[in-house]
């Protein structure tokens, strides 16, 4: 067997799927031949690098609900969003411009009448119980490798962040879509297996409410509840932080601490934020 | 048959996680990415009466997926990225010397995580999709030359090149 001829089946040897007579003469070759040795580790090395350290991209949760609808839905009642069809046929922009405009004219008068702090909670507990479905059970990995991986695909910076003690355990962060916001998102578990989704988003056009505030130590954040979840939204270092929990109105308060005080800058000499 | 009478298995919605972990390595956008598993459901759904209970749902999943960026990227002016062979033979160093090199690791506390991800993204995308299609999918090389409707010769030709490139962009991790 020549060089060539053995290249060819070096991945295939290490995946175990040659015949044996096939392997015996790569692995004869092999044997004698420095540089398809080196090939073959290099093969080996570089498949179980890729295997453990790059990352799996998941599907968000509102992608998985979209494409089980398609899926599970009768064909006349399957409906696609009309903005993910217009990117992916860009030709038809003229034809939809005049319906566009409407949309935009309906969009400024639906974001008057509505209140867009419920329009947000809304959707975070909608994309929080998303969340807790996918990542249930899932054990806990070291924050270490996920946080550097939401470092490279969030366009604000979101450190310090809590990322978990004994009690509490960061069990994802990932990318995410808030009010239009690009969002750094965080899912926290308690020892008792209940969640708590914390959104990060750049805080400029997001108003705090001022009333519904609670007294948590020194710190105010506006509560609310939303279907059964408890939420704190709060501004703080330039960022609005907004935290859904299956934890209630006695048990979020110490959550919130925990994630309000990890927030802090190192440093003592910088300013602290408002609550 | 159409669509309306051969629904698409149930199962295909498992594999909704690894197509969207390589519609983003294609689309290399979240968006994007969202937009192009929807599609190719979408054409999955028309087409589940081609499709023949028994073989491979997951490997035509990844074949539509494939042929659906392929589409779209041409049909908004956009071609995904061709890279001379000869710089791919620079970058791999196939024709410089070769012979016993030093084994790849990793640094233990994972930055070898981000600068492979950082090699793989340099790589051309016919590279990359057989890098992850076998190593993070685990297709066989005759899956992944259905998906990417080529030869296997190609695939495992493929396959090696990109070991090769990788291997020189990592050298900085060689021990």
């Amino acid at each position: 067997m020549v060089c060539a001829e053995a290249r060819e089946h070096l991945a295939d040897l290490n995946r175990g799927q040659l015949g044996a007579d096939l392997t015996e003469a790569v692995r004869g070759h092999v044997a004698g031949c420095a540089s398809c040795r080196a090939d073959l580790e290099t093969d080996a090395d570089i498949r179980a690098l890729v295997r453990a350290q790059v990352p799996r991209y998941m599907a968000p949760p509102a992608l998985h609900a979209r494409i089980e609808g398609l899926i599970t839905q009768p064909a006349g009642r399957r409906r696609v969003a009309w903005w993910s069809w217009l990117r992916l046929h860009p030709w038809s922009v003229g034809a939809v411009a005049a319906a566009g405009v409407l949309l935009v004219v309906w969009a400024g008068w639906f974001s008057r009448a509505g209140d867009p702090v419920s329009r947000m909670t809304s959707r975070a507990v909608a994309e929080h119980a998303g969340y807790v479905k996918k990542v249930m059970n899932r054990p806990v990995p070291d924050p270490a490798p996920i946080l550097r991986e939401l470092r490279s695909q969030v366009d604000f910076p979101f450190e310090p962040v809590f990322q978990g003690d004994p009690q509490v355990q960061l069990i994802t962060a990932m990318v995410g879509e808030l009010s239009g916001k690009r969002t750094a998102t965080f899912v926290y578990r308690d020892a008792g297996g209940r969640y708590t989704t914390l959104f990060l988003m750049p805080g400029t056009g997001i108003v705090v409410p001022e009333g519904d505030r609670m007294l948590i130590e020194t710190f105010r954040p506006h509560y609310r509840t939303a279907s059964g979840r408890s939420l704190l939204l709060w501004k703080h270092r330039d960022l609005a932080w907004l935290l859904v929990s299956d934890l209630d109105k006695t048990e979020v308060p110490a959550m919130y601490l925990k994630v309000r005080k990890a927030a802090n800058p190192p440093s003592a000499f910088l300013p602290s934020g408002t609550s | 048959m159409n669509d309306a009478k051969t629904p698409l298995p149930a199962e295909a919605l498992s594999h909704l996680d690894a197509l969207y972990n390589l519609a983003r390595w294609l689309a290399r956008d979240p968006t994007e990415a969202e937009d192009l598993v929807q599609e190719t459901y979408l054409r999955a759904i028309r087409a589940a009466h081609q499709f023949q209970p028994g073989t491979n749902l997951r490997a035509w999943l990844f074949q539509i997926l494939r042929n659906t960026f392929f589409t779209l990227y041409k049909r908004k002016g956009r071609e995904p990225e061709v890279m001379d062979p000869e710089v791919l033979d620079r970058m791999s160093g196939v024709h410089g010397p070769t012979g016993v090199e030093h084994r790849l690791a990793g640094p233990p506390d994972g930055t070898a995580g981000l600068d492979l991800t950082a090699a793989l993204k340099r790589l051309p995308e016919a590279y990359r999709s057989v890098v992850l299609l076998a190593d993070v999918e685990d297709f066989s090389m005759g899956e992944i030359a259905r998906i990417m409707d080529c030869p296997v010769g190609t695939v495992k030709s493929r396959l090696f090149r990109a070991r090769a490139i990788l291997k020189q962009l990592l050298r900085d991790y060689r021990r």
